[in-house]
């Protein structure tokens, strides 16, 4: 199962890999990484369907946000689920969030328990 | 003779009229009364020629004589004087004619005609004086009249002077009054504006606090993940290497580890203090998202000026200190934004700290630093004392305490926010703050709170 982070800062890599080493190496998940919203679009539009079944994006990020392409994902690949990360865990980013259809909305600092949960979960369901 | 009596009477008549309006005393007014009656009498005495006539004769010119007499000496017939010389040359010429008829009526006989002359030109000169004297009277009048006249305009001019002075008076002290109001109004205006910069600055700084609270809650998050996964890593290291078999090096190296993880857990738990940070500068920030909350003030005070003293004791330049709780055990629960609170206590002992740390610099370990913690239930109120012996705080600074980014602190100590946040929190806590201070002897900071008790709450 692949899963796409978003997340203009570039040590977010290195953390999920890290902390999602063991599944990676159990050949259960498969990670790819993209900065920007707009290298994310690129990548899902690059394969047919899609191998991504799961994205996680940061929303504050150069160019465009995370909910901005949460949008376009919702519309062009509605089979993707998406779920937010933000450090700003206010009320208009959630609402907004949700409303457009993300799964789940996580603050920073990411609790990476829950997010294993979540993967498992996703896993389960695409075996 | 009866020409005498006449002239006595009609002075004495002429004399009561000629007072006026000024009246005269009782006394004078009564010597004219009595003359009258004794010139009328005289008068009768002569129509009936009762004897002895040169008695009668005699007590008449007594009786003139007395009249010009009483003229002359009385100061309130001053003006009148010129009426008792108008009947002297007739008054004369008679008691010639009367003594010389009386010792040698011959004599008189043979004056006669000359006498007659001379009493005729005395009344021609009596007549003459008569009317230059009524003259000089009116003139008198005339001028008493205008000098009455300019006295009354004078006092109606003083009059209205002081109406004038008394509308003067009003118009000042209504003046006066309306400056005052405005004064206050001014003073009230400038007092408000300060507050309202303080409040720009704070929301300002609320703002830029939240900016910045963000900036560093994401790199520290990669501390603290990145500590946290390490710590992990080195556990699983140690399953592998104890797979391996025990030589020297491998037991260097797993005393290297167990530093490395030691210095790692270190750098969790310093992250974790600073993310706490962070989250409480972003609450504040917010503001007002803090819960009022039923709290046991004298614990918090308890814990977090412990908190304080261990959090100055763990860092660079510890200094000993003795800190005095006096906690009023029957302070009732009430209800506050702990967690912002617990900053005020924070801030206002670790300012004392920093103080008398200055202090024992200056003075060595003949100083002795102590901080006394107070509460006292004051009925409507709570009051909170902390008072330390430091360096005190100088008059001219003592206002700009509460200002945002005013600090005494050097170089990169102190933020200027503390006081300034503290001030904030009480306010939003409807308490109020004041500092007194003695330079070389005390600062003391005392909050008053309002006492919101859990029942009246809730009902």
């Amino acid at each position: 199962m692949k899963i796409l982070i978003v997340d203009d800062e570039r040590d977010v890599e290195d953390l999920f890999r890290q902390k999602l080493r063991k599944e990676i190496r159990s050949g259960t998940l498969e990670l790819e990484f993209a900065f920007s919203a707009k290298q994310a679009l690129e990548i899902l539009a690059s394969e047919n369907p899609p191998k991504v079944v799961y994205v996680f994006s940061d929303i504050n990020m150069p160019g465009m946000s995370g909910l901005e392409m949460l949008d376009i994902i919702k519309e062009k690949f509605p089979k993707i689920q998406v779920s937010m990360i933000s450090a700003y865990g206010d009320e208009a980013n959630y609402k907004k969030a949700m409303e457009s259809g993300a799964k789940e909305f996580y603050t920073k600092p990411v609790n990476f328990e829950n997010l294993k949960k979540e993967i498992a979960e996703i896993t389960q369901l695409n075996l | 003779m009866i020409l005498i009596n006449v002239i006595s009477l009609f002075l004495l008549f002429y004399l009561k009229k000629s007072s006026g309006t000024q009246e005269f005393p009782a006394q004078l007014k009564r010597y004219f009364n009595y003359g009258m009656i004794a010139a009328g009498v005289l008068i009768g005495i002569a129509i009936i020629d009762l004897p002895p006539q040169i008695l009668f004769q005699l007590l008449s010119f007594v009786l003139v004589g007395g009249i010009v007499y009483l003229i002359l000496l009385t100061p309130e017939l001053e003006s009148q004087k010129t009426m008792a010389i108008t009947p002297l040359p007739i008054v004369g010429v008679e008691l010639l004619k009367y003594l010389i008829e009386t010792i040698s009526p011959s004599i008189y006989n043979t004056l006669e005609n000359y006498l007659n002359a001379a009493g005729f030109f005395a009344l021609i000169w009596a007549v003459t004086m008569w009317l230059n004297h009524r003259k000089q009277m009116k003139e008198i009048e005339i001028e008493r009249i205008f000098l009455k006249e300019q006295e009354r305009q004078l006092k109606a001019t003083a009059e209205q002077k002081s109406q004038l002075e008394t509308l003067v008076a009003e118009r000042t002290s209504e003046i006066l009054k309306q400056k005052e109001e405005l004064q206050d109004a001014l003073d009230h205006l400038q007092s408000t504006q300060e507050q309202l910069i303080q409040q720009e600055k704070l929301a300002s700084l609320g703002q830029l606090t939240a900016g910045i609270a963000h900036e560093i809650k994401n790199p520290l998050n990669f501390v603290n993940n990145f500590s946290e996964l390490s710590v992990d890593f080195l556990e699983e290291i140690g399953e592998e290497m104890a797979k391996i078999s025990d030589s020297k090096e491998k037991e260097n190296i797993l005393e290297l580890l167990e530093d490395v993880k030691s210095n790692l857990v270190k750098i969790r738990h310093h992250g974790s203090r600073a993310d706490s940070i962070v989250k409480s500068m972003l609450m504040h920030s917010r503001g007002g998202t803090g819960t009022m909350d039923p709290t046991d003030l004298n614990a918090l005070i308890k814990e977090y000026s412990n908190l304080a003293f261990h959090g100055m004791r763990a860092n660079p330049n510890p200094i000993n200190v003795d800190i005095q709780l006096d906690l009023d055990e029957s302070l009732p629960i009430i209800h506050l934004n702990a967690e912002d609170f617990s900053r005020v206590i924070l801030n206002l002992v670790k300012n004392a700290f920093d103080a008398m740390r200055d202090k024992i610099g200056a003075l060595g370990n003949d100083y002795k630093a102590k901080i006394q913690i107070q509460t006292k239930d004051q009925g409507d109120h709570i009051l909170i004392k902390v008072e330390d012996n430091g360096p005190g705080v100088p008059d001219e600074i003592r206002d700009k305490l509460l200002m945002p980014f005013f600090t005494t602190k050097k170089g990169t100590e102190g933020t200027g926010l503390g006081l300034s946040i503290t001030h904030d929190i009480i306010k939003s806590h409807e308490g109020k703050l004041t500092i007194e201070s003695k330079v070389g002897e005390f600062t003391r900071f005392s909050i008053l709170l309002p006492k919101v008790k859990l029942g009246e709450k809730s009902t």
